[in-house]
């Protein structure tokens, strides 16, 4: 019995280190992503070049080892605790019992499966954009550099690729493969999408926001102070840009 | 994860455009070389590429070979469709031909990307907005963000995540860059998710239930229909088009002011500004019409006839006149064509009764031919056998009292008593309030009661006195 009871405390304990560790690797999931997309944003513009190229590919390996670790990792966790206890019959056959405890943590890693696939599903159409974008403007040859677009991007990727070095996830430094090619990519990340939907079925509508609407506007989320203040100047900027001119020209029958 | 509805996915939202957005883009990048762009300055930092609209206008004009208004109009496209976005007053997207500023668009933000523009990544940008600006979101935002916030709920607190870590991925970039980007990003939602008054070219209609992509088989029976088809538009007698085209010609110059959509009304289109004045000035039960109204019924009698509120006034002319026998010939007959099938026999029979038989008391002078052929008609009544006669009563109404009742002081009183509303002139704030406080309108059961209250009253006016009744009540006086 004592060694029942101390068995599933051990499991517990293991089930919250590798929850914490999942967190850990979907907040650097969402930093690689996020600068994926600064990176994507400039393809095909005057900022594009081979430099941007490399780094999105060093960008968008990182971004695999990180999905292929936390997808292994979320489906061991939730294929252990078992369909949710609520409405199956044989709860026998559960490891962990319907304890209070048990329905939490269940619920803890729904929250951090239904994270997962949103920024899964987020990146896959950063890639197909990214895709179709080198499509069009594959810069193989001089020339080409003259059918991009002039934005008034110039530079400034540097910084972003040095963010995305930054990242830390737990399993990174045990893993290392070459970076596969960008539709490869795709496809693998679609597989591991429509695998992990198949194997477990979770109800992603019955997890819930855990703070309430606007709380990131109050910059009560952190690391967001120190640098709110700056931002008024550059809102500024671009609010001076606005002149609330009515050029007679253009009333295409608007009224007002 | 995203919740994606079951009915398949027709791509209605950018099939009728793609072929139009890829000689676009093909023109886009044609225009790098073209357009000459120069710096723009913004307090201590300059960003290149910024091109005037004339610029663009003028290098359309001498690519496409036409005239400045077309290349104007080209260019009001481009900025719709998001390939080039304006730089002052970004939420209204046309091109100036003047020293306007606008930049072009990153292709990551071009709108032919095969995906429509997501929820998640727009309350992913609402989010950011919200991060920079602390909370103060234009109000179709603020609905926007509500909104995804309720449906969006499962993955919200991704959306927060994200929304931070990309916050935080622009700060990164270098100052010029970063103004550039967050314009970018803010065009891309304007065309995507244009706010009210704004017209973006990426609306698409909805959905198609029909594949149009399967083939239709053509079986016997449609040839069948379509030779009928052909042959009945063969045999049906044709007109010149000079004519045709006179007539039109005629009836566009005659209505043109009238056209709310055409011509600017008073005192406001609803549809623009959603203010309903124009509606409650123009009802059915209204005391004093409007002067447009009054006008309209001047152009012919059948305008007179169909707006209810002319045929009101044309009774109380009718009435003074004392020939009010036509007016009701139709009145009646219009009713028997619209009427229930199971009323028509007994209306037929008073129809009959008041207005045919001879010695009737409201008897209508028409000529013999019709007449005998319409009593012979009502033997077996239906809807139109009533049809001929009103015709005919109609064009004698037309050819006399028409004209009699334009030059009647009935109608040269209502032209003085109707309402010249001022036009009104609201400024953006108030048009967004009227936006907010639209009305219902009225009840259509309201509506409906309130004509059966004027049926009653009309029925009790034109009933048959009762000669004994009325004598008596005069005896007991």
């Amino acid at each position: 019995m004592t060694s029942r009871w101390r068995r599933s405390v051990d499991e517990l304990a293991l089930r919250g280190r590798q929850r914490g560790e999942c967190e850990r690797a979907q907040e650097a999931l969402g930093r690689v992503t996020s600068c994926f997309q600064q990176l994507a944003a400039s393809l095909g513009s005057s900022a594009d070049g081979s430099f941007l190229r490399d780094e999105m590919d060093e960008t968008r390996n990182l971004a695999q080892r990180i999905c292929r670790g936390l997808s292994r990792r979320l489906l061991r966790l939730l294929s252990d605790c078992g369909p949710a206890p609520s409405g199956l019959e044989d709860r026998q056959v559960l490891d962990c019992g319907p304890a209070p405890s048990g329905v939490e943590d269940r619920q803890v890693s729904e929250r951090l499966w239904v994270l997962f696939l949103s920024a899964l599903e987020t990146f896959l159409s950063d890639l197909r954009k990214a895709c179709d974008l080198i499509g069009r403007f594959p810069l193989r040859q001089r020339y080409d550099r003259r059918a991009l677009v002039n934005t008034g991007c110039v530079d400034g990727v540097v910084a972003v690729a040095a963010r995305v070095a930054s990242v830390q996830a737990p399993w990174l430094t045990l893993e290392e493969e070459p970076t596969p090619d960008l539709t490869n990519h795709i496809t693998e990340l679609e597989a591991m999408l429509s695998e992990m939907q198949l194997r477990v079925p979770v109800a992603f509508w019955s997890v819930e926001a855990t703070q309430p609407a606007g709380v990131e506007a109050c910059g009560g989320l952190e690391g967001l102070e120190g640098l709110q203040e700056v931002e008024d100047s550059l809102e500024e900027l671009m609010e001076g840009e606005i002149v609330s001119r009515r050029p007679a020209c253009c009333c295409l029958s608007c009224v007002g | 994860m995203t919740i994606r509805t079951a009915r398949p996915d027709r791509v209605q939202h950018f099939r009728p455009r793609m072929h139009c957005l890829k000689k676009l883009e093909a023109m886009m990048v044609e225009m790098q070389s073209g357009v000459k762009g120069s710096e723009q300055k913004l307090n201590v930092t300059t960003i290149p590429h910024v091109i005037t609209g004339k610029d663009i206008i003028a290098w359309i004009t001498n690519k496409m070979k036409s005239t400045t208004e077309e290349s104007q109009a080209f260019g009001t496209m481009l900025v719709a469709y998001g390939y080039i976005y304006p730089l002052e007053n970004h939420k209204k997207l046309v091109m100036c031909n003047d020293t306007s500023l606008y930049r072009f668009q990153t292709p990551y933000f071009w709108p032919t990307q095969k995906w429509v523009a997501e929820d998640s990544d727009y309350a992913i940008y609402l989010a950011k907005r919200n991060i920079r600006k602390k909370g103060m979101l234009e109000p179709y935002e603020q609905a926007h963000y509500n909104h995804l916030h309720e449906w969006l709920n499962h993955k919200w607190d991704f959306i927060v995540m994200q929304a931070t870590e990309q916050y935080k991925a622009g700060k990164e970039r270098k100052k010029p860059d970063r103004v550039v980007f967050d314009c970018q990003e803010r065009a891309y939602w304007i065309v995507n998710k244009p706010p009210r008054h704004t017209h973006s070219a990426m609306d698409c209609g909805p959905e198609r239930l029909i594949d149009p992509n399967s083939d239709e088989k053509i079986t016997f029976d449609t040839y069948r229909r379509m030779n009928l088809f052909y042959q009945q538009a063969i045999m049906r007698s044709k007109v010149k088009s000079s004519v045709s085209l006179g007539a039109l010609v005629k009836y566009i110059t005659t209505y043109k002011n009238h056209d709310p959509f055409l011509a600017p009304c008073l005192p406001s289109n609803p549809w623009h500004t959603d203010n309903d004045t124009y509606w409650t000035m123009n009802m059915r039960q209204v005391e004093v019409p409007t002067k447009m109204r009054v006008e309209r019924w001047s152009f012919s009698l059948f305008e007179l006839l169909s707006d209810l509120r002319g045929r009101d006034d044309f009774k109380i002319f009718l009435k003074k006149e004392f020939s009010g026998e036509n007016m009701a010939f139709w009145e009646a007959a219009e009713e028997l064509k619209w009427g229930t099938a199971s009323s028509m026999t007994s209306k037929a029979e008073t129809i009959f009764k008041t207005f045919l038989a001879p010695g009737a008391p409201r008897w209508i002078n028409i000529d013999g031919r019709t007449m005998g052929l319409t009593v012979k008609g009502l033997d077996h009544p239906h809807r139109y056998v009533l049809e001929a006669a009103q015709t005919h009563v109609f064009l004698l109404m037309k050819k006399d009292t028409f004209f009699r009742y334009l030059k009647s002081p009935v109608y040269k009183e209502i032209q003085k008593k109707a309402l010249n509303p001022e036009p009104h002139n609201f400024s953006p704030a108030q048009l967004e309030q009227n936006a907010q406080n639209r009305s219902p309108g009225i009840h259509p059961i309201i509506l409906w009661q309130q004509d059966e209250s004027e049926k009653a009253k009309a029925a009790i006016a034109s009933a048959p006195v009762d000669v004994k009744a009325m004598m008596s009540k005069i005896d007991r006086k």
